[in-house]
């Protein structure tokens, strides 16, 4: 993510002071889909977070952007295709999915995704809704 | 009073671990409450009594086992996480067919359901 300015920097923490943080956990995703576990275990802690009832909200930066891109098929290198599982958030009710605009835009990725309801945020959005939460976990 | 929860995500070999040992032990001799570590993905690692790390090299297993007994400090681990390393247990024994049991017991077998157990008790969880 890119450095801020201090200017932004307290920008960010006099509005995250002003909304209360109420949500549980943020998840970070930053690592690619299928060279390790990291983003299946991610999903795991996310489907356990939810079906507890507890507000999960999923973050997407770096190359964890590449676990959002549509048209791919683990199956084809014989990996369990963890990201059709992700079709199932609305039925957990996890409804706050954020993906980093800089990290597509560096990568050269559209905003084609495979799910539905992700929000593509600045840096500083990012930012904003991460520091909303009580507790964060970054995979 | 403040409580403090504690993942642990590398594994026994890994300096980070020895991070993640030195700030649970700083935060425990200031009398801060350590509800827990949470142990997951390689971190289960830990929890094979069979990992044998060389003697002039830091022992994590060692320092968490002091910790435990010392502090009456909660170890859970992750059982998902842990059956796929190769770390069998009594309780799952018949499920997997294993030859005989290699968990520490210090550890407590736990899922990720105990993760949010210690999240919503806690103030604050670290991830190391």
């Amino acid at each position: 993510m890119a450095a801020f300015t201090e200017q932004e920097t307290s920008e960010v923490a006099k509005t995250a002071e002003i909304l209360n943080t109420t949500k549980t956990l943020a998840l970070i995703n930053s690592k690619a889909p299928f060279a390790n576990t990291h983003g299946k275990d991610s999903l795991d802690v996310a489907l356990i977070f939810a079906s507890f009832e507890q507000v999960v909200s999923l973050f997407f930066q770096g190359d964890g952007v590449y676990q959002l891109i549509d048209q791919q098929d683990g199956s084809l290198i014989s990996v369990k295709d963890y990201l059709k599982t992700f079709s199932a958030f609305e039925f957990y009710d996890i409804e706050d999915i954020y993906v980093c605009q800089q990290s597509l835009v560096e990568r050269k990725l559209s905003n084609s995704f495979h799910i539905e309801n992700v929000q593509v945020l600045t840096a500083k959005d990012f930012a904003l809704q991460l520091s909303q939460h009580k507790h964060v976990l970054r995979f | 009073m403040k409580k403090l929860a504690v993942v642990v995500t590398t594994p026994p070999y890994s300096n980070l671990t020895i991070t993640a040992i030195e700030y649970v032990e700083a935060a425990l001799s200031q009398g801060i409450d350590v509800i827990g570590v949470f142990f997951y993905q390689d971190g289960a690692i830990q929890a094979n009594e069979n990992v044998s790390i060389a003697s002039d090299e830091y022992q994590a297993i060692e320092h968490w086992t002091k910790l435990h007994h010392e502090y009456q400090l909660p170890l859970h681990i992750c059982i998902t996480a842990a059956e796929k390393r190769g770390i069998t247990c009594e309780e799952v024994l018949d499920d997997n067919d294993a030859k005989s049991e290699n968990l520490n017991d210090i550890f407590t077998v736990s899922g990720l359901g105990e993760l949010v157990e210690l999240s919503s008790s806690a103030t604050r969880l670290v991830q190391f």
